[in-house]
């Protein structure tokens, strides 16, 4: 499990923000293409509120239509209009707001406005409401217009979130082999479902509410400047909303960060759970453990419900705040506008259209002073996700030295390795492994033997000592390189849910089914394989499903064995297979052994007897090594000891 | 509580329009009824020509301290009905999770063998979050229904016409959702099934990450990945733009009765004319048509309008939820394949034997595993079930826990058919320690007393002692505090044995299944752990599934199986006595294999 993190610092947050944008680089020709559409529906907004003024003013009361103010863009349908029945005006007036409903969606006449959008019913808690943030699409006009942003919109906030998601995977793709144990797999499905969709909102937030805010304010003052110029105090109210909601929520900012860090990490944990219960459904059966599982994940549901609405409590907090403040500086201008109206300088309509820009600018301003507390939540999203992008890759330093084929094989030069918490694991290795050679690795449990050879492909790392292959140092060389060469097979074998034929082919994707079949054989799965509904086709289910543990491990088997590398690595392969089938695998071994080079781990006897040398491994140090025959002269040498023990017990 | 505000809210609306636009801000003189309500004096405010100044103001004084007050009232209602709807929500969500959980673990193994695990999660996620939706569907058209019925009659009493002009937008929103309807749901199923295999995708990548790294398959993986991520949003922007689309012609729609009304009730305002209904609206000032009136009947016919649009909103992402919530209840109907039958009983104490009569099984009918098995188990013994990989051993252990249900014949305990037993008692007599050791990211403590979580430490180190574990855990930094990864990280396969072996046997189970139980211990801790479980087994009956003949040979019976039936029964010197048996050959070859005729301990050991 990953160690909780803690709240981001403000320096964290900046730094992970810079980060985020970042992201944008590929996306800059469509979000120039964004930004042009949210540009352009700026002006729609201009227009929204002038029809309505004219049916108020000149239709119904009778303010001649020469008298009053309009702004310069709206002046050629005024001028149209003078002199017209009123019949006539409300018919054109009609027509202007037909003509802005479908490009627009707004109508003009009355005070319906459009915005697209689509987003789905969520759930409450972080994790059912992102699946929204990772498809925002938006606009903030309808019709024509709308539809054509809001699908530009939703491609790039799934292509931003597609990018980020992937190089997220990649990163955990590259984790040490030992980190991977101990991250649990439902923290790192939460964090690449759940926690990646805030970058979308952040570049939104950080990139257009900059370009756009300060040009709908100017257009907006603009215009009300033109035209109601003598009541500057309707754009000063408006415009004082932003540094008030900004100064109103600084207060919450940590308080933000702590509940959302909170609610996503229950949520993180919640997952976890499920994903535990299911992954070892088996044990759970065997042990009568339902009621256990089921109450575990009672409680840490519950728990990721209690962190969510206490976030929701503390976001209504902060939105009464903004109500508070939105409702004094309207009060303010509606004193203000009304004893205009009074003293007959204002008409209704200037009203209701002084009133829609306030409207608007309120609305921008109020969200620019909002754009920080907004940010919180997203920092804390982006935290997670960057710290485990973060975690070291696989085995620092990379080396870049090409391999050519392995020809002579491996040297161990006092080679010891100690886990990071300190545990000390080998000691002082040396030996050394040729090409054409079987090497066993015994000793008893614990005794370090899979830390060992899982120093060959560098799964890990020795911390002392170096290892040399055909005499080049391993650091020195590419990873890569090194893997495509070595065929490993794990202690616990590991199948996919695909059919039996792609699970070999893992091995090697170009391996002809001739190769599949002959690597099965080998193996001693062949038999089994045709009996199976649909022999190769199989589809095996998760985990290798019905196989029974002998033969998963022989089909992992086959796996390492159709890769044809120069080197294969077997961690106990054959502690679950029956003598017949393991005797058959031992002299493959050996025969394949003739031109590779073979290392194994075992317990069994006749596995480790037929090696050309034998490692008996004893907390973490090589205590003997030789042949079978030389360590079996060694009077009252622990192999020995260790052979006669098992004889004695099978006999 | 809600209905009377809404009805009370109409004439309050008209009132307020009335006053607000018609007498403050028009400056013409209010009702009597008007007057009486606001408490003002009739001499200034109703036997006038116009209003002055200073009573507009006064007038203005009272509206908003109308308003403030209603504000003030009204916000913290709101938000303790939104706060305990948020409450009640997460409870059923909460319920429905859970069961959902619980379900997927009560499946049987047949089951799981062909599930995926991200799809489990993503179903409880995601899906389940619909079904709580649907209980806020259920109250959200309460209110655009409502507006829209009462926006028909009001417009009614406008003026008639409006009403068709209604009837037409409910028909067309109707036609709308008609059509949209299958292509939505098309769309969305498609969503959430892209989205469950992308969770899927990444779960089974990361568990199996051991083998991608080792076999470079990381590209590979990757690509996978990706293609998934964008299927994913592929299906997510088929379903949005669909739906997008959907909201701007309903906007579209909904907004036309609005713009037609402006247009046509504008020129009525200015002339004056009487309304239809006037001597019934007279008392808010509504006698004939004016500012008022028209500002009005426009907000009624907004407010209908957007009822139309909200119901088509709601009846969009309906389709979502109808999908997600299919999905999810999928999962809670399954019926388990193994459960309490009407007439199961607690197993009494074991006493006697445990059967196998005639025992048929195949987790693919047309494949049987296990062809008739009979074989009889008496407690105080311990059963070594011997026999080539895949002749059905760890099969049939599996039965005696009832993971499944064989398919033909019975299996009893003590006479007592396993299918007339409560399950979770029948669980609680059998243990089991697996052949793939599962471990919980938990603390080797929890991992012990997993399934006893009520267990003293004292019980956990008996366990552990019994299972040869204690003196590892007790090495360790933390000893019993250890906390272990996901799959048990950093413990080797033979020390992750030995804690399975652990947690199986503080149960103190009456029946104890060890499926190659010590396949990866050397030779030492094998015997010990052996020598331990026959000594704690008093009692009890054993089973073993191995290939080890140190461990075979300290068993009182041995079964050994081929091709999911059992080819001899016996102990050790019986079967090594039948010239060409099957176990007799096993043994053979076993040692063999394992000693060199050349060395000299080794032919003694063989010879012994």
């Amino acid at each position: 499990m990953s160690e909780p993190v803690s709240i981001p610092s403000h320096r964290q947050a900046f730094a992970d923000i810079g980060r985020a944008l970042r992201y944008l680089r590929p996306f800059a020709v469509p979000f120039s293409g964004k930004i042009a559409y949210m540009v352009l529906g700026v002006l729609p907004m201009m227009v929204f509120p002038w029809p309505a003024k004219v049916l108020v003013d000149h239709v119904i009361q009778d303010v001649p239509i020469d008298s009053t103010r309009y702004p310069f863009f709206f002046q050629p349908v005024v001028d149209a209009l003078v002199g017209r029945t009123p019949m006539e005006m409300a018919v054109a007036m009609l027509l202007v707001g037909l003509a802005l409903l479908a490009v627009f969606g707004g109508t003009g006449t009355t005070e319906l406005r459009d915005q697209t959008g689509a987003g789905l019913a969520q759930g409450t808690d972080v994790a059912t409401r992102s699946e929204n943030q990772a498809n925002q699409g938006y606009s903030f006009v309808g019709g024509l217009f709308g539809y054509l942003e809001y699908r530009l919109t939703l491609r790039i906030s799934q292509g931003l979130n597609h990018h980020y998601r992937s190089s997220l995977f990649e990163r955990i793709q590259r984790l040490p082999m030992t980190r991977l144990d101990d991250q649990r797999i439902g923290d790192a499905i939460f964090r690449l479902m759940y926690d990646t969709p805030q970058l979308t909102e952040v570049c939104y937030r950080l990139v257009l509410t900059p370009v756009i805010a300060p040009l709908q304010v100017a257009a907006t003052v603009w215009v009300m400047w033109m035209t109601f110029g003598d009541i500057p105090e309707v754009i000063v109210a408006a415009l004082l909303l932003a540094p008030a909601s900004f100064l109103l929520t600084l207060p919450f900012t940590n308080v933000m960060r702590r509940r959302s860090l909170r609610a996503r990490e229950t949520g993180s944990h919640a997952t976890s759970t499920i994903e535990e219960g299911v992954s070892n459904v088996l044990a759970v059966q065997g042990l009568g453990g339902q009621a256990h599982e089921s109450a575990r994940f009672e409680e840490d549901s519950w728990k990721s419900y209690t962190d969510w609405r206490n976030f929701q409590l503390l976001w209504w907090g902060i939105l009464i705040v903004f109500g508070i403040a939105g409702v004094t500086a309207g009060t303010y201008l509606f004193y203000l506008l009304s004893d205009r109206v009074f003293e007959g300088s204002l008409t209704i309509g200037d009203l209701s259209v002084i009133f829609a820009f306030f409207g608007v600018l309120a609305f921008t301003a109020e969200n620019t002073g909002r754009l920080w507390i907004y940010l919180q939540d997203n920092v804390v999203g982006l935290r997670r996700v960057f710290e485990l992008m973060d975690e070291p890759a696989d085995l620092q330093p990379q080396g870049a030295l090409p391999l050519d084929e392995i020809r002579q094989g491996f040297r161990f030069e006092g080679v010891g390795y100690s886990y990071p918490d300190g545990t000390r694991a080998l000691q002082d290795v040396d030996f050394e492994a040729r090409r054409g050679q079987m090497l066993a690795i015994a000793g008893p449990a614990g005794a370090g033997k899979t830390t060992l050879a899982y120093l060959l492909p560098r799964f890990l790392s020795p911390s002392e000592g170096r290892i040399l292959v055909d005499g080049n140092d391993l650091q020195q060389i590419d990873r890569e390189a090194l893997r495509s060469q070595i065929a490993f097979v794990f202690q616990e074998p590991v199948l996919f849910d695909a059919t039996v034929a792609d699970n070999i082919r893992f091995g090697d994707p170009n391996a002809t089914d001739e190769q599949l079949r002959r690597a099965a054989e080998i193996a001693g799965a062949s038999e089994f394989i045709d009996r199976l509904p649909q022999g190769y086709d199989t589809p095996l289910g998760r985990g290798g499903g019905r196989l029974s543990v002998g033969q998963k491990q022989r089909l992992s088997i086959a796996r390492a064995l159709v890769r044809e590398a120069p080197v294969l690595v077997l961690d106990e392969p054959t502690a679950a297979l029956d003598p017949e089938t393991e005797m058959q695998l031992v002299e493959t071994l050996q025969s394949v052994a003739r031109d590779r080079l073979v290392v194994v781990i075992a317990h069994r006897l006749s596995t480790i007897r037929s090696a050309d040398q034998i490692l008996f491994l004893q907390e973490g140090r090589v205590r003997e090594r030789g042949s079978h025959e030389e360590l079996m002269a060694l009077e009252g040498g622990r192999y020995r000891r260790f052979v006669e023990l098992q004889s004695s017990a099978a006999a | 509580m809600g209905l009377p505000l809404l009805v009370l809210s109409l004439p309050a609306g008209m009132l307020g329009t009335d006053l607000f636009l018609n007498r403050m801000l028009g400056g013409n003189p209010v009702t009597a009824f008007e007057a009486e309500l606001l408490l003002l004096d009739p001499a200034i405010f109703v036997h006038v020509e116009s209003l002055s100044i200073a009573a507009r103001q006064l007038l203005r004084d009272r509206l908003v301290i109308g308003a403030l007050v209603f504000v003030v009232v009204m916000t913290p209602i709101g938000l303790w009905a939104a706060w305990k709807l948020l409450f009640i929500v997460q409870r059923i969500n909460q319920i429905l999770r859970v069961e959902m959980v619980a379900n997927m673990q009560a499946m049987s193994m047949r089951f799981h063998a062909n599930a995926r695990v991200g799809d489990s999660i993503y179903r409880t996620y995601q899906d389940s979050a619909m079904v709580t939706n649907l209980m806020g569907m259920l109250v959200q058209p309460i209110g655009p229904i409502f507006a829209g019925v009462a926006g028909f009659f009001l417009t009614f009493v406008y003026d008639w016409r409006l009403s068709l002009v209604w009837l037409g937008l409910y028909a067309a929103a109707y036609g709308m959702a008609r059509y949209y309807t299958p292509i939505l749901r098309r769309n969305f199923r498609e969503a959430r099934e892209r989205n469950s295999a992308l969770t899927s995708c990444i779960q089974e990548t990361l568990s199996g990450l051991k083998v991608v790294k080792a076999y470079g398959a990381e590209p590979f993986e990757q690509a996978r990945f990706e293609a998934a991520s964008q299927a994913a949003f592929d299906g997510a922007y088929g379903a949005r733009t669909n739906l997008a689309l959907m909201g701007i012609l309903a906007f579209i729609l909904s907004a036309l009765p609005g713009m037609l009304t402006a247009t046509v009730v504008s020129v009525l305002a200015r002339e004056g004319k009487p309304l239809a209904a006037g001597f019934a609206l007279a008392f808010v000032g509504f006698a004939t048509w004016n500012l008022g009136a028209y500002a009005n009947v426009l907000g009624r016919v907004g407010s209908w309008s957007r009822g139309a649009r909200r119901l088509i909103w709601l009846w969009g992402r309906g389709q979502d939820m109808a999908i997600g919530m299919e999905r999810a209840f999928t999962q809670v109907d399954m019926r388990p394949e193994v459960e309490d039958a009407e007439d199961a009983v607690p197993l009494p104490d074991f006493r006697a034997s445990v059967v196998f009569r005639g025992v048929h099984f195949g987790y693919d009918p047309r494949h049987p595993v296990l062809h008739g098995v009979d074989l009889e188990a008496r407690a105080g013994t311990i059963t070594a079930l011997v026999g080539p990989t895949g002749s059905g051993k760890s099969t049939l252990v599996s039965l005696l826990l009832r993971l499944f249900d064989p398919d033909q014949g019975e299996i009893e305990i003590d006479g007592l058919d396993l299918r007339k037993i409560e399950l979770e008692s029948l669980r609680n007599h059998v243990s089991i320690a697996l052949q793939e050791n599962l471990l919980f990211a938990t603390s080797i403590r929890e991992n012990i007393r997993y399934a006893v979580p009520a267990a003293s430490d004292e019980q956990v180190r008996d366990a552990a002692r019994v299972a040869c574990a204690g003196g590892f855990i007790d090495a360790l930094p933390d000893g019993y505090d250890t906390m272990l990864g996901e799959r048990g990280a950093r413990l080797s396969t033979g020390q992750r044995q030995r804690l399975s072996i652990a947690r199986a046997v503080i149960k103190d189970p009456r029946i104890l299944v060890l499926d190659e139980p010590t396949a990866s211990l050397d030779a030492e801790t094998e015997l010990q752990v052996m020598r331990n479980l026959a000594e704690w087994g008093r009692g009890r009956a054993i089973f073993v599934v191995t290939h080890r003949l140190s461990t075979i040979r300290r068993a009182d019976q041995i079964v050994y199986l081929r091709d999911g039936q059992v080819v001899e029964a016996g102990s050790h010197a019986e079967l090594m006595e039948r010239p060409g048996g099957a176990y007799r050959r096993f043994v053979e070859l076993e040692r063999s294999s394992g000693l060199p005729a050349s060395d000299p301990n080794a032919v003694r050991g063989a010879a012994s």
